[in-house]
């Protein structure tokens, strides 16, 4: 049997088959549901893991099926899709065992980890894309996936939050598919190759691949938060927390960010792009969605909305590195892809953890709630001062990279960006620190629980101090084979080296 | 000295009392800032020079000490261990253990920073110091040093962003980050200004270099001793000793910006000497906040040397190697004059003077200063009531202003959110046009 050709489609449905099986779950099965769930999670990660040491070997992995005359559903392992294949995996199963805590005695369990493992399964999918038709289909499954998590507690906010998050999604898939068409009517081809595949078509078609460059990137920008089209963000965080770490850090914006990397380096290559003018503008609505996320994220007292706003500012870092042009500076944005995850699901596992522990959803109920819950507090710290680019942690390391990057391809005012964003990251952060860590705490929280010995559940707090320890361990050891940071040299170097 | 040994001594200097950190944040762990000190305590006994590379830790860091800095670790740790000894434990378990905890982080960061050969490294240790420092003086307790702290956090901030984008400037001049190199690379460099100005500018805030001390006094008004004590050993003596080892000093020659920091340093000292001379000086009630003037001068003198060592590099190579033993010692000068000064107002040797008999008892030509003194109080901290009910109705103004944007800004996404739904419904229909046009062509 030739593991090569089904590997890639055995990720995928590893955690598909599990998804399956849970909807059809009685709702008090609780032990088999767990078993299901982290026994999905493990495999799948187990063959990530495979798969990861084989690319890394050289192994070729693809799966190709028939899906439309002259157009395949592929799914194939390149060291790109690696990079957001073992970040989607390794935090799903942190997310799940965090997921399983959370939502403990809540109504709709099955319904709710049915449709968790197939946006899983879906952002697996949208990483493993062969081409952009395949990309395309998972990058919709996705949206369909994450509606029923968002209007998961069924209360008014969430069902508006949903269907602001669908319109908005809808309205980025249609233009996205329009780009797609368009595209395969001028080159017959959609399949993503190293430095990209529209450099030969006739300078003709440029001004036709300017607006299918502009529709592809407004299409994927809906998901990547970019300025205007965020605005499902903020409101999508009545969802329970899981759902927003899942949001934030492991699928949707991500997956909007990755689908920008894909079309700018395997659909135009990054030379052509450049070439044809794309990549300023891409760069200024990266940087003006950098400022103007950490301008709004300032004013929020929702701790949720305030992340929400942090991510559209931070996931825009990836756009950012890529588009500045430069093998330096996407080591930067490439990085950050995992690095902005790790930090964001650990501040909202954190976020979560006081909302369920204290019933603290504001960051004014949050003073002195580091002598209650030290561990989540701490765990809060690592993820903040990593956003703000605290040296040694995961964001010290995007922003040198980016940094460095701006400066070799002569574009320094990024610099400016940086240093206003991470002035501003200090400004929405370090007061939440402080009155977390320093200001007395008030006569009584919330909606305090008891959890024992402990601060709160152990599957509610062993999460964010993983993912936390991963921020310290990220940076600390970047320059370890193993790292982020070197995967992401090794993909700079397959698309910058002719 | 066997490899191995002399890298788990040299990584358990810094690394020690930074495990040591977290466990003192959740148990009254006291005894933990004294052992805290023990491995580079050893590593002092130890007559080698030691260096160690560990290319796997962030970009690649080199821990090491030599003869020179030797000194300088000697004189820190006889510092740390006297001011563990001062460190009062607090009514509150929970504070008290935050302050051990911060005490420790903030000894990591500085032993770290003095064992640091390059500037990645350097610059993280000093961050660390200087986060462990903020949280030493605000769990310190009072209000007042709570003021000092956020002063001291947003010049930190600062100072930190402008060493970055030093740091980014070293990189992209040369790979190699040790301090050598990057003095080398500087010095052949063709625009080395860039990155004087920001490595000056962010150890400058680092230290509260003149005008930017107004966070001094308050830290010296915090309830704690050794905060006080720490002060000019360790956040001000290492941003001296990153002046020194980030820049090539006596390589490299800047007269402009030697003369604008020779008259900035110069203007310090004068406005130091001043207060201390006619001012506070008299006034036991403000005795504790001596050193603060102290700590101005010396950090003026200290940037006058450096400015004349950029205007005239001959002059540094001559006596460049004063500065070092200038920084060596100025922790525990530093560390004497203000455990004196404590005494001396616990002990009240020095009754208070009213100011209305100094000014009576003056001569004519004794008054000069006394009116520049006036003047310089309008601007200084003395007057600060008057000067911040000026400063919160400009802020009043701006914070209506930025409410007024805020609403702007949430009434646009609204308003966007509504045309989002209409496009999508246009861009759909479109979708299902596109296909029929395209199936009718056999395009699909």
């Amino acid at each position: 049997m030739n593991w090569g050709a089904w590997m890639p489609l055995l990720i995928v449905l590893s955690s598909l088959l599990v998804g399956l099986v849970i909807f059809v779950l009685a709702e008090d099965r609780v032990k088999t549901r767990i078993w299901l769930n982290m026994g999905g999670a493990l495999f799948k990660l187990v063959l990530v893991a495979f798969m990861l040491w084989g690319v890394f070997n050289g192994h070729h992995y693809e799966t190709r099926l028939p899906l439309l005359p002259g157009l395949d559903l592929v799914l194939r392992a390149d060291a790109l899709s690696m990079l957001f294949v073992v970040l989607s995996s390794g935090l799903w199963l942190l997310t799940t065992v965090y997921a399983i805590g959370y939502l403990e005695d809540s109504p709709h369990r099955s319904r709710f980890f049915g449709f968790f493992s197939l946006c899983v399964t879906a952002t697996v999918g949208v990483a493993l894309a062969g081409n952009l038709i395949t990309f395309l289909l998972f990058y919709e499954l996705l949206t369909l996936a994450t509606y029923p998590l968002i209007v998961h507690r069924g209360t008014e906010a969430a069902r508006r939050a949903g269907r602001t998050y669908l319109v908005y999604t809808l309205a980025g898939g249609a233009l996205l598919l329009i780009g797609t068409i368009w595209l395969y009517t001028l080159s017959g081809t959609l399949e993503f190759t190293a430095r990209g595949f529209l450099s030969t078509l006739d300078s003709s078609h440029h001004p036709a691949l300017v607006i299918i460059f502009v529709l592809l990137i407004a299409g994927l920008g809906v998901k990547a938060a970019l300025v205007p089209l965020h605005g499902w963000l903020p409101q999508a965080m009545v969802a329970p927390a899981p759902v927003s770490a899942l949001l934030h850090a492991v699928a949707v914006v991500k997956a909007g960010a990755f689908g920008i990397v894909r079309v700018v380096y395997d659909v135009y290559g990054i030379e052509f792009s450049a070439s044809l003018g794309v990549t300023l503008p891409l760069a200024i609505v990266a940087a003006v969605t950098i400022i103007y996320g950490s301008i709004r994220a300032l004013f929020q007292d929702d701790l949720k909305r305030r992340l929400a706003f942090s991510t559209v500012s931070q996931v825009s870092y990836i756009v950012l590195g890529i588009a500045v042009v430069g093998p330096v500076a996407t080591v930067g944005g490439l990085v950050h892809l995992v690095h902005q995850g790790v930090m964001k699901i650990t501040l909202f596992f954190c976020a979560g953890n006081f909302a369920e522990t204290l019933g603290i959803h504001k960051v004014s109920e949050m003073n002195g709630v580091g002598r209650r819950m030290p561990w989540t507090m701490a765990a809060f710290t690592i993820g903040a001062l990593g956003m703000i680019g605290v040296p040694p942690l995961a964001g010290f390391i995007t922003k040198w990279y980016l940094g460095l990057g701006a400066l070799e391809a002569g574009q320094s005012w990024v610099i400016f960006v940086l240093v206003g964003s991470s002035l501003l990251n200090a400004g929405y952060f370090l007061p939440i620190l402080y009155a977390g860590w320093f200001k007395a705490p008030a006569d009584s929280w919330p909606a305090e629980r008891s959890f024992g010995r402990h601060e709160t559940a152990l599957a509610l707090l062993v999460p964010p101090v993983i993912t936390a320890l991963l921020v310290v361990a990220v940076g600390l050891l970047a320059s370890t084979p193993f790292s982020p940071l070197h995967w992401a040299r090794f993909i700079t170097t397959l698309e910058y080296t002719p | 000295m066997n490899d191995i040994l002399s890298a788990l001594l040299l990584l358990s200097v810094p690394g020690l009392p930074l495990l040591l950190a977290f466990p003192a944040l959740r148990s009254r762990l006291s005894w933990s800032c004294y052992f805290a000190l023990l491995p580079a305590v050893i590593l002092l006994v130890l007559p080698a020079t030691v260096s160690i590379d560990l290319p796997w830790l962030l970009f690649g860091t080199t821990l090491g000490l030599d003869g020179t800095f030797r000194w300088l670790l000697e004189m820190s740790v006889l510092l740390w261990y006297f001011a563990a000894s001062r460190l009062q434990p607090l009514n509150d378990p929970a504070a008290n253990n935050r302050l051990i905890s911060f005490f420790l982080l903030t000894l990591a960061g500085s032993l770290g920073t003095i064992l640091s050969t390059g500037l990645v490294d350097f610059f993280v240790f000093s961050t660390l110091m200087g986060y462990g420092f903020y949280g030493l003086l605000v769990s310190a307790g009072g209000h007042i040093a709570r003021r000092g702290g956020r002063g001291y956090l947003v010049l930190l901030i600062l100072a930190d962003l402008a060493l970055f984008e030093g740091l980014l400037i070293a990189a992209s001049t040369t790979g190699d980050l040790t301090f050598d190199s990057v003095q080398l690379a500087m010095t052949q460099s063709d625009s080395p200004g860039l990155f004087l100005v920001m490595v000056l500018a962010g150890f400058a805030l680092k230290a509260g270099v003149w005008p930017l001390h107004f966070w001094l006094p308050l830290v010296f008004r915090s309830s704690q001793p050794v905060v006080a004590l720490l002060l000019p050993a360790v956040p001000i003596t290492l941003a001296m000793l990153g002046v020194v080892r980030w820049l090539p000093l006596g390589e490299i020659s800047s007269p402009v910006l030697g003369l604008i920091i020779q008259a900035i340093s110069v203007a310090a000292m004068l406005y130091a000497a001043i207060f201390y001379v006619t001012g506070t000086g008299l006034k036991n009630a403000q005795l504790k906040t001596l050193p603060v003037f102290a700590i101005i001068l010396v950090t003026g003198l200290f940037f006058t040397a450096i400015g004349t060592g950029l205007s005239d590099p001959a002059v540094w190579d001559r006596y460049g190697n004063w500065v070092h033993y200038f920084i060596t010692s100025l922790g525990i000068g530093m560390a004497v004059l203000i455990t004196v000064s404590g005494w001396l107002q616990a002990k009240q040797h020095f009754p208070a003077t009213p100011a209305k008999q100094v000014e009576d008892s003056s001569l004519w030509f004794e008054r000069w200063p006394g009116i520049i003194v006036a003047w310089a109080s309008k601007t200084g901290f003395n007057t600060l009531p008057r000067w911040r009910a000026w400063w919160l109705a400009k802020v009043d103004r701006l914070w209506l202003l930025i409410c007024a944007l805020k609403s702007v800004l949430d009434a646009s996404e609204r308003t966007l959110q509504r045309w989002t739904f209409a496009i999508t419904l246009f861009l759909l229909l479109g979708i299902a046009v596109v296909f029929v046009f395209l199936a009718s062509q056999n395009i699909l």
